[in-house]
């Protein structure tokens, strides 16, 4: 018996990867911000899920999997909503969600890391650079900052593609808890 | 001409002041209701954007009629005009005055309420006046049209009375909120001119 749980725990230890999968665990946001007409608007994505493999001695093996459903984007301002969820910007219509996928991790100098990954939205692919902490001191907790040119993926063209209106560049900014994946 | 009011005429400050919120108002109020029923486009947020610009700058300029008006007084009523005119003439200054407020202000409620930005000509913005809520947006927006209205009404009947003494009455009702010599002079500024 004893011999059969110290072969489990050398298993257990044999898989570092299983110890690095993650799951988004509830508390965790994701939210757009751009100006316009001098003020600072704001909106999140309700319902995306994250995944998550993750072990800062082992980038290599490191991916990242965001699921983002578009129908409830929201900026709490019907007006907008409206708008931005029409053909001429998500089209959430046709395109009912996004994914942003990352396989090529970084440290960065000061602590922090780089995720070089894919933005699937709106029909388009495009690469899109995740900048984050890592925090695993309690619940492990990533919080990270993204620059998307909206007009990549025709978020607004056509005569809302006039970035004196609305820019082209939105920040993104992520908060995800984790759990450990099941 | 004189900057400061005398007893027979508006100065150059109260002058300039009346006729720079006049021309505003004639493009404020058709900009407002054509821009209501444009398509949503970028235009349209030009178009809204230029409305609010404007309307705070009425708004900014009652402010400043209001304090000229109170440090440096108006004219005596014209010679020979009736009480009930004096009466009715006093009541719509003060109402348009009122006005030049309630308009600019309850549209900057709408906008609040409503949490859209606000910006005057892309140079700065103002903060709102209150917290988003869609039953204070609607109230708001139905108070801004409805004194849109008023205005529109004791703007006409105020301007119509001008004309009246200017053409039919022939005193200088009129010509005293202009520059002098661009109306034939009734008698009263010429008595005035031979004194100054």
């Amino acid at each position: 018996m004893r011999s059969v749980l110290l072969f489990a725990a050398a298993l257990l230890l044999a898989t570092p990867a299983a110890a690095a999968d993650w799951v988004q665990a509830p508390g965790s946001s994701l939210v757009f911000a751009g100006t316009y007409q001098g003020d600072t608007f704001s909106g999140h994505f309700p319902g995306f899920q994250t995944r998550l493999r993750f072990d800062p001695a082992d980038l290599e093996s490191a991916r990242l999997e965001v699921d983002i459903p578009l129908a409830g984007v929201t900026t709490g301002n019907a007006d907008y909503d409206d708008e931005m969820r029409g053909a001429a910007f998500f089209d959430v219509g046709r395109y009912a969600r996004a994914r942003y996928t990352a396989e090529d991790f970084r440290a960065l100098e000061d602590g922090r890391y780089a995720a070089d990954g894919v933005l699937e939205l709106r029909g388009a692919s495009q690469p899109v650079t995740l900048t984050f902490t890592w925090d695993d001191t309690g619940q492990p907790t990533l919080t990270g900052r993204a620059t998307v040119d909206r007009l990549a993926f025709d978020i607004g063209a056509g005569m809302w593609a006039d970035t004196s209106v609305i820019p082209a560049e939105i920040a993104i900014s992520t908060r995800v808890v984790f759990r450990p994946a099941p | 001409m004189s900057w400061k009011n005398s007893a027979q005429r508006w100065g150059g400050v109260s002058q300039s002041l009346h006729w720079l919120v006049v021309a505003l108002i004639l493009l404020q109020g058709p900009l407002g209701l054509l821009m209501v029923d444009m398509a949503n486009s970028p235009d349209k947020i030009r178009a809204y954007a230029l409305h609010k610009s404007i309307g705070l700058s009425i708004l900014a300029l009652a402010a400043l009629r209001l304090g000229w008006r109170l440090h440096a007084g108006a004219p005596l009523p014209v010679a020979g005009t009736p009480g009930w005119q004096r009466a009715a003439a006093k009541v719509s200054h003060w109402l348009l005055y009122a006005l030049l407020f309630a308009i600019p202000l309850s549209g900057w409620l709408f906008n609040s309420a409503a949490g859209f930005p606000l910006q005057w000509f892309g140079l700065f913005n103002l903060p709102p006046i209150a917290a988003a809520d869609p039953g204070l947006r609607e109230a708001a927006l139905a108070i801004h049209r409805s004194l849109f209205w008023l205005l529109a009404a004791v703007a006409l009947v105020h301007a119509a009375a001008a004309f009246h003494h200017h053409l039919f009455v022939g005193d200088a009702t009129l010509a005293r909120m202009l520059p002098r010599g661009w109306l034939r002079a009734p008698d009263s500024i010429d008595e005035e001119s031979r004194n100054a």
